[in-house]
């Protein structure tokens, strides 16, 4: 199968996994907004809590990916796991910019503020920071083999930042609250909260793998393209 | 009694919902684009 003929199958299927992720985003809305209860002390606000978490989740999961893709492209030097990585970076910081804007909407009500430099939020945009500066890189870069080794570095990097930045709120004193669900003991989450949230994470999840295909299968249609005008000069 | 804080939650909602359809929009576009250039 050529790349285009790869690039045109994955985008099909990528968009139809991505409509099915939509409709379960709206299906979140429906039962957070509408069945799920009001948190007593922080009121409506709370809320925000049920896609900003997921996109969290969603966000560091691609950078993750990312990383452990990129060391997978320095060993076996295939381009299809380079285009694969930077897929899945583009994705993270699509999410990224969920999770940046969400969270200081929810802080104005419930902190007071915006923006705090604490340790969780500064970490987080400088991940998102890095990985707008390895896009930028790409797109600077002509020689696919450099590219990709030194977009790699900067995947590798910033995977390596992901459990910093869980770790964040307990190893500095920090305004965002800790992890309600991703720590050692039971989630401190009523069921009723606990099954919005566990489902916006599945559906945030089936919407990177639809985003990442699509992402994905531009890189192969542009890589067949680039073939095809090399070889035509 | 809870804060009355709902133009924050809608405002998040709606933010988020702009971000992911956008960029969903994006990408069949750029897609469109590149098929269309071949």
């Amino acid at each position: 199968m050529t790349l285009r003929e790869s690039g045109a199958r994955i985008a099909r299927l990528g968009g139809v996994v991505t409509a099915v992720a939509l409709l379960g985003v709206a299906a979140v809305y429906l039962r957070a907004l509408k069945y799920t209860p009001v948190e007593a002390t922080q009121g409506a606000a709370q809320k925000i809590f049920y896609i900003h978490v997921p996109a969290a989740w969603a966000g560091l999961m691609a950078f993750v990916v990312t990383g452990l893709l990129s060391i997978l492209y320095l060993w076996l030097k295939d381009r299809r796991i380079d285009l694969a990585a930077a897929a899945s970076a583009e994705v993270g910081v699509a999410f990224s910019f969920v999770i940046l804007t969400t969270g200081p909407i929810w802080g104005k009500p419930i902190w007071g503020t915006w923006w705090t430099w604490d340790a969780r939020l500064t970490s987080t945009l400088f991940l998102f920071l890095l990985f707008v500066g390895y896009i930028v890189l790409r797109g600077v870069l002509t020689d696919p083999g450099m590219r990709g080794r030194f977009s790699a570095v900067i995947g590798i990097m910033g995977m390596i930042l992901v459990p910093f930045i869980h770790l964040t709120v307990y190893m500095f004193r920090t305004l965002h609250p800790a992890p309600i669900v991703l720590k050692p003991s039971r989630p401190s989450l009523p069921d009723d909260m606990l099954t919005t949230l566990m489902m916006s994470v599945a559906v945030f999840s089936v919407l990177y793998v639809g985003f990442l295909m699509l992402r994905y299968a531009l890189g192969l249609l542009h890589e067949a393209h680039e073939e095809e005008l090399a070889d035509a000069s | 009694m809870p804060p009355d804080n709902t133009n924050f939650m809608i405002a998040a909602y709606v933010v988020a919902a702009i971000i992911l359809v956008g960029y969903t929009l994006s990408l069949l576009a750029r897609i469109r684009d590149q098929r269309r250039r071949d």
